[in-house]
């Protein structure tokens, strides 16, 4: 007899070789593909040769931010499926993926950012169909299904609701909602939204944590805290005292978590290493529903870890792929979108502390991602966030990503709005040290 | 006073000024211990700091001066003073040594056991750092009193790199201070700490930059002079646990940085630098 352990491991083994397999004759069956492939694995083989960090890497801007915004937000367009869904990935070797709810429920938001900083209607309209899409899939529960959606556009009968998705697709339905203006419509993306909040805290466990069958790997993780996040909004448009209570519920399990070193725990994936993506989410997580519950411990909590990271992205010029507890050495490639998700919160503490450092750290990030970003190639090249840098690299090997893009473009979008702020604050409403001693 | 001085390159000309300074006050120094010419961290860093024009113009400016004029020599103006040596200058650490008789050692890595061997031949009282590596414990404890270095921010409100600048940006009056290295970033005991009025009239961070490095200069002088008086001594930081390092600073910061300097806007604050914002609680 084998231990439930052993049999958890050789089914992730199966998977795993079943995914290379497939990938692998996705090549096969469009051979038009090994060019670009070949291109892409050695433009990178050759950057990492060549690439020297040294104090002053990325210090300087040599591509404006809004043609890499643009470039990226493009790439998003394209990868918006005829079912209005986003595609999860562009592979060199399989092309575009199916639609995925998941990342199509936190891309609603970017769209709209885009639509309202550039008045882009394509980005508003692109938001539109997103979110239909996404009410078509809603569970007579309240909840959402996990996973990839079936490419036949059919209802998928073996669909399993998933507690991350239905969060991340909360974030898109409460942003769909503000933007509406067609009260009809707008009631209906409410109710939805109300609904997926009701089944999210009605299966909350006591203490907090989401565990169970609509759980990944059926166990609790404190990244779900990007859950959280989505509920304390919905909570700031339904009023409902519940969503507010099991955001700050789950915030409290987070925290439990949360070590001297600035690590928070309790990621819990078995059979992958602790992505700089998934430390990403707990960190963002936990900022964006402490602002917005108005929680100190919270911010508090995931500043220390951001600096931590920060201090590494200064010091050696790149943060790791993975980390092992305790921000301990993990494996040297670049995890980009967790790259990305890194500038949107430094961006924010930068919003929320005032501290410059936080400012100055997410610039240089930006510079190192738009550097990244290809300029030439196939439609689900060009723009497109790498998984891993170099493209071999383990998290998401061979593709270009939805979710690297959202938070690109998040923090492209961040960065435009802060330092426009900070230099017009800069002009007129600076005060001097004796004003403000005065004020004291 | 035995003073040894530590240099990124033999063509640094803050490494010859300082060296150059100290012997004309009548403290010749027992040795420069320097990076090789050629040091791939230190040229990738120059490149990085002055763009690879300005580089190749020092590069070439050192090593062949040809007919160029003085002034064309020497990037920093405010050294002119310091370097002038009879009818020409000091182009190299090398050039100094030779003129006041004092050893000049090259070594890969200022940590490494050979530095360190030259080092403790040369039994200094004092070395002082002028650029190079991240010292190690080894080689911080050789010197009897320590090594030194001139910070050019007030210590301990802004550690680490892009000083003045972040000065600037955190309405932190500008300053220098001598301080004794440490195994942290600018933590180490400090000896002397001056406000630096002479920012009227900088035109740009480069400018306001080798001015605030020739005047650290000067009180590095004072401060070697004021140990072997037994004048002056060191006073540990306040606040050393707090997290108040700064890095390079982004071009666009700098633009903003410029604008105040220019602007004369010295003492607005600009955004907190208090460390509090990280994860100091």
């Amino acid at each position: 007899m084998s231990s439930p352990e052993s049999r958890s491991s050789r089914n992730f083994m199966t998977t795993k070789t079943v995914r290379v397999l497939t990938e692998a004759a996705g090549l096969l069956r469009a051979p038009q593909r090994i060019l670009p492939l070949f291109s892409k694995l050695a433009s990178d083989e050759l950057r990492t040769t060549f690439e020297h960090r040294h104090l002053y890497s990325n210090v300087a801007s040599t591509i404006p931010t809004a043609d890499a915004l643009r470039s990226v937000v493009d790439w998003i367009f394209r990868a918006q499926r005829p079912d209005g869904g986003i595609a999860a990935y562009y592979s060199l070797l399989t092309g575009y993926s199916e639609s995925y709810p998941e990342v199509t429920g936190y891309i609603i938001p970017t769209l709209y950012d885009f639509g309202r900083l550039t008045g882009d209607l394509a980005a508003r309209h692109a938001a539109y169909l997103a979110t239909d899409w996404l009410l078509s899939l809603q569970m007579p529960s309240g909840a959402f299904p996990g996973g990839l959606h079936a490419s036949d556009g059919g209802p998928d009968n073996n669909a399993r609701p998933s507690v991350f998705n239905t969060g991340q697709i909360l974030q898109g339905l409460v942003r769909a909602h503000t933007e509406m203006e067609a009260k009809t419509r707008n009631a209906k993306i409410l109710k939805s939204a109300v609904a997926a909040g009701n089944w999210l805290a009605a299966i909350q466990q006591a203490d907090g944590s989401w565990t169970g069958p609509a759980a990944y790997q059926g166990t609790a993780h404190t990244y779900y805290s990007m859950v959280s996040w989505a509920l304390a909004r919905l909570a700031a448009e339904s009023g409902d005292p519940r969503h507010a209570a099991a955001a700050d519920r789950n915030i409290d399990w987070v925290l439990a978590h949360a070590q001297p070193s600035g690590w928070i725990d309790g990621i819990n994936l078995r059979g992958h290493p602790a992505y700089l993506h998934f430390i990403a989410y707990v960190i963002q997580g936990t900022l964006e529903c402490g602002i917005l519950r108005r929680r100190d411990d919270a911010i508090q909590a995931a500043a220390k870890a951001a600096w931590v990271l920060l201090r590494k992205f200064e010091t050696h010029k790149r943060l790791l792929g993975t980390y092992e507890p305790d921000f301990r050495g993990g494996q040297r490639f670049a995890c980009l979108t967790g790259n990305a998700q890194m500038s949107c919160i430094w961006l924010r503490l930068f919003e929320v502390t005032g501290d410059l450092r936080y400012l100055n750290a997410a610039l240089k990030m930006n510079e190192m991602l738009k550097q990244l970003l290809p300029t030439k190639g196939r439609r689900g090249v060009v723009g497109g966030v790498a998984g891993s840098y170099p493209i071999w690299g383990v998290y998401q090997p061979m593709r270009f990503i939805s979710w690297g893009c959202k938070f690109l473009a998040d923090a492209l979008m961040l960065e435009q709005r802060l330092t426009r702020e900070f230099e017009t604050k800069f002009e007129t409403k600076f005060i001097t040290k004796s004003e403000a001693s005065g004020c004291a | 006073m035995r003073v040894a001085i530590l240099c990124s390159s033999p063509y640094s000309e803050t490494g010859c000024a300082v060296a150059a300074r100290l012997a004309q006050l009548g403290n010749v120094p027992v040795g420069a211990l320097t990076l090789p010419s050629w040091d791939r961290g230190t040229l990738l860093r120059k490149v990085g700091q002055w763009g690879l024009r300005d580089s190749l113009q020092y590069a070439v400016a050192k090593l062949s001066p040809g007919k160029s004029t003085i002034q064309k020599q020497i990037r920093n103006p405010y050294l002119a003073s310091a370097l002038r040596h009879g009818d020409g200058i000091f182009r190299s650490v090398t050039e100094v040594a030779r003129a006041y008789k004092f050893l000049v050692a090259t070594c890969s890595d200022q940590n490494s056991p050979r530095a360190v061997a030259q080092l403790k031949q040369w039994s200094p009282d004092l070395a002082i750092f002028t650029g190079g590596n991240i010292l190690r414990d080894q080689v911080l404890k050789v010197p009897r009193l320590g090594i030194l270095n001139a910070h050019l921010a007030l210590l301990p409100e802004i550690r680490g790199m892009s000083s003045p600048e972040w000065s600037l940006l955190c309405g932190v009056p500008l300053g220098i201070t001598i301080h004794f290295m440490d195994s942290g970033v600018d933590t180490g005991p400090i000896l002397l700490r001056r406000e630096f009025a002479g920012a009227d009239g900088c035109d740009s961070l480069a400018d306001l930059r080798n001015k605030m490095i020739a005047e650290g200069i000067e009180l590095i002088a004072e401060a070697v002079a004021g140990l072997d008086r037994g004048t002056v001594s060191a006073v540990p930081q306040a606040d050393r646990e707090k997290d108040r390092q700064f890095f390079v600073m982004h071009e666009h910061l700098k633009a903003v940085a410029t604008h105040r300097l220019q602007k004369g806007q010295l003492n607005l604050v600009g955004g907190r630098c208090d460390g509090s914002g990280g994860a100091n609680g």
